[in-house]
């Protein structure tokens, strides 16, 4: 089960509206690399997970991810606060505005709302990790370009702080990878899905 | 130990620098026990406790944590060192070290929830304080007094 704890992970204190950014930052939020579907490919590949340093790898960076969501929704809300009436014409959000005024609705910023199709649980450990090395380093690249994008501080502060959890839980993903094939310790590491072949 | 002959591996390895490893399998290496480590509001502020996987972009140098000496940025220092050992020890489940570094930050998280608890408020529904059912109390955390329009 979960529990919710009232905090953030990290601070997230943005002090200048700025909806445009918020229009971008919202792929974070429900785009095809973002936080939504991190949380729910890992908290959802753990089930078939077979071995407990797995189990336990994909619960806790699932759960970190869920947190890093409510950072990426804090941003897009603290983005579009007091918005005036310029600032509601203004390119970039018009589009956005007329749908969900200044609710945080999980899309990516082209205008695609979430969908599961962006992740994948496939039910077999290699392929599985692997894909979840990819989706950080593909998340990783997001924050890259929100950087590339934004000049806000205070914005970028998070998402410097966002991007460095990818690397990290590319490492270690990486080294859940490696201890799954030291136990499967095979000649042939694919001879079996050990996730589901008993 | 660099591997120079090329027939040194077994058929189904491929080198790696200092030794062989399976064909057609990714290779990430182990983090090693006892890597260098930050303090626990340098490693919030770095978003990493190892030094060693302190990786940033070019573009963000410049920005800085804006996180002031208070009981909620003191809390969220150590909660972020909990998670991130935490997911440490996931595939470093016998590096006793560390595992006494853990329970030494979770006790402190302890002291430092009961802390925020007294002057903030509670961190969780069923936690409730002498002042009463306080759990619904503003600010909530994406609430941010200052700031709005530009």
């Amino acid at each position: 089960m979960f529990v919710y704890e009232k905090r953030l992970q990290y601070p997230v204190r943005i002090k200048n509206t700025n909806p445009k950014l918020a229009s971008l930052i919202i792929s974070q939020y429900g785009g095809p690399d973002g936080e939504l579907g991190a949380s729910l490919r890992y908290l959802s590949q753990r089930f078939s997970m077979p071995y407990p340093e797995l189990k336990g790898l994909l619960t806790d960076i699932g759960t970190e991810e869920l947190g890093h969501l409510e950072m990426i929704g804090t941003i897009v809300h603290q983005l579009t606060r007091d918005l005036t009436e310029e600032q509601i014409k203004s390119a970039g959000f018009d589009a956005y505005f007329v749908d969900r005024t200044a609710g945080v609705y999980p899309t990516a910023a082209s205008g695609f709302p979430y969908s599961a199709a962006s992740m994948a649980c496939k039910g077999d450990l290699i392929a599985d990790l692997t894909e979840d090395l990819a989706a950080e380093q593909k998340a990783r690249v997001t924050y890259d370009n929100i950087l590339r994008l934004s000049d806000d501080p205070d914005v970028n502060d998070v998402i410097k702080f966002l991007r460095q959890r990818e690397v990290v839980h590319f490492q270690r993903f990486g080294e859940g990878l490696r201890l799954a094939k030291d136990r499967m310790g095979e000649k042939n590491i694919y001879f079996i899905n050990p996730s589901f072949d008993h | 130990m660099e591997n120079t002959n090329p027939n040194a591996c077994g058929a189904m390895e491929g080198s790696l620098p200092g030794k062989c490893a399976n064909l057609a399998f990714p290779y990430i290496p182990m983090q090693n026990p006892n890597a260098e480590r930050y303090d626990q509001a340098q490693a919030l502020a770095a978003g990493t406790l190892f030094p060693g996987l302190n990786l940033p972009f070019f573009k963000a140098v410049k920005s800085k944590m804006n996180c002031a000496n208070t009981a909620l940025c003191e809390l969220m220092a150590i909660g972020f060192a909990i998670n991130e050992l935490g997911l440490y020890l996931d595939t470093h489940q016998n590096d006793k070290e560390a595992l006494a570094l853990y329970t030494d930050y979770v006790n402190l998280a302890e002291e430092g929830r009961k802390r925020y608890e007294a002057a903030y408020g509670p961190l969780q529904q069923s936690n409730v304080t002498a002042a009463g059912y306080t759990w619904l109390n503003d600010p909530w955390p994406w609430d941010f007094a200052e700031g709005g329009k530009q």
